[in-house]
C-alpha cells in the first residue's frame, strides 16, 4: 500500500468517513472526530507510520490537509 | 544486595537524583534492580563517579540526563532522544522541585509563577513526554512527589503549597486519563523531611511543623523512598490516583 493510501485509510477506518469527505475534513466537522477521536486518530497515525508526534503537532493537527504538512516533518512523504 | 529485588529489569526515570529524597530513591531503586535514567541539572564529574559505582555494585545500568526544570527546551531536548529510540520507561518519579516560603504580601506573582514552573509545569511536561512511551508499552507507573503542604494549608506556603496542590489534582486527573492504558499515576505527600530543604527553613516554622506530627520528628528520606518503591513496584499494581501521606500522623 502506498503512503497516501495508508494515510487515507487511517482516517477512513478510525473516523468512519468516506474517501470523498477527506479533502475537506476538519477537526470536529464530524461526530467521530471529537477530542477522544482525535487522540485515537493520532495514536493510529503514530502506529501506521512508526512515528511519535510532538504535543504541539497533536494540537496543530486540525484537518486532513494540515495533517499532511505535519507528517512531512516526520519524513512521511504523502 | 537484596534477595528479592522488586524492580528487577524495570527502567525508571527519576528527576532530582543528586541530593535528598531523589538520591535516596535512586539508591533504593538500584538496590532493587532498576535500570535508571538519573536526571539532575548540571553535569558533576564526582557525582557521575558515584552513579557508576552504584550501578556496578547493584549490577544495573544508570545513565544520566542533565536539564534545568525551569527550561522547557532543555527538558524536551534531553528526553526527545528517548522517545525517538522508543526507549522503555516503566517508572517515572517526578521528584525534583524547589521549596519556597514567604507570606502572600511578600511574594511577587513572578515568584509564584517561577515556583509553579518548576514544581508543576515541568512535571507535567516530563509526564507528557514519558507517558507517550508508556502508552506504547501499555504499562507504567508515575509517582509525583507532592507534599502535605499541598493538602493542609499553612501560612507562608502560598506558592509552594499551591504548586503541590496543583500537582495532586493533576495526579488524580491523569490517573483517570491514563488508567485505560494501564498507566498508574500516584502521589506521595511527605511531611517535613530531613533534607537540605528542611535545613534551610526558619527554625520556628520547622519546629511548628515537627510539633504537628504525632511522631514529633522529621521524616527521613529513606522513609519516603520506601513508599516510592512500593508504588513503583507490581505490589501496587491496582493502586491508582492516590495520594499517600508520609508524615508520621497529623
Amino acid at each position: 500500500m502506498d503512503t497516501i493510501q495508508k494515510y487515507k485509510e487511517v482516517f477512513i477506518n478510525h473516523l468512519q468517513v468516506t474517501e470523498d469527505q477527506l479533502s475537506t475534513l476538519t477537526y470536529q466537522s464530524v461526530s467521530t472526530w471529537d477530542s477522544v477521536g482525535h487522540m485515537g486518530l493520532m495514536a493510529n497515525l503514530e502506529d501506521a507510520f512508526d512515528i511519535m508526534l510532538d504535543t504541539d503537532d497533536i494540537i496543530d493537527f486540525s484537518s486532513y490537509v494540515k495533517g499532511k504538512e505535519i507528517l512531512a516533518k516526520y519524513d512521511v512523504k504523502l | 544486595m537484596s534477595s528479592c529485588r522488586l524492580l528487577e529489569n524495570k527502567v525508571a526515570l527519576i528527576t532530582g537524583v543528586n541530593r535528598g529524597i531523589g538520591q535516596t530513591i535512586m539508591e533504593l531503586f538500584a538496590q532493587n534492580g532498576a535500570n535508571i535514567w538519573a536526571c539532575y541539572r548540571t553535569l558533576d564529574i564526582d557525582f557521575e563517579a558515584k552513579l557508576k559505582s552504584l550501578a556496578t555494585n547493584n549490577k544495573v545500568s544508570i545513565k544520566s540526563l542533565h536539564f534545568d526544570l525551569a527550561n522547557e527546551q532543555q527538558i524536551k531536548d534531553s528526553l526527545r532522544p528517548l522517545l525517538k529510540n522508543r526507549d522503555r520507561i516503566d517508572i517515572l518519579v517526578n521528584n525534583a522541585g524547589v521549596a519556597h516560603g514567604s507570606f502572600f504580601q511578600m511574594t511577587s506573582i513572578q515568584q509564584i509563577r517561577d515556583i509553579f514552573n518548576i514544581n508543576f509545569f515541568s512535571q507535567l511536561l516530563i509526564t507528557q513526554l514519558v507517558t507517550k512511551l508508556m502508552k506504547k508499552q501499555q504499562s507504567g507507573s508515575v509517582i509525583n512527589l507532592a507534599s502535605i503542604a499541598g493538602i493542609d494549608p499553612e501560612e507562608g506556603f502560598i506558592a509552594y503549597g499551591s504548586s503541590k496542590a496543583a500537582l495532586i489534582y493533576a495526579t488524580k486527573t491523569l490517573a483517570m486519563e491514563l488508567g485505560p492504558d494501564n498507566i498508574r499515576v500516584n502521589a506521595i505527600a511527605p511531611g517535613l523531611t530531613d533534607t537540605s530543604m528542611a535545613r534551610q527553613m526558619e527554625v520556628k516554622a520547622k519546629e511548628r511543623m515537627i510539633n504537628q506530627s504525632s511522631m514529633k520528628r522529621l521524616a527521613t528520606p529513606d522513609e519516603i523512598a520506601k513508599v516510592t518503591l512500593f508504588l513503583a513496584s507490581d505490589n501496587a499494581q491496582f493502586i491508582n490516583g492516590q495520594v499517600i501521606r508520609v508524615d508520621g500522623g497529623m
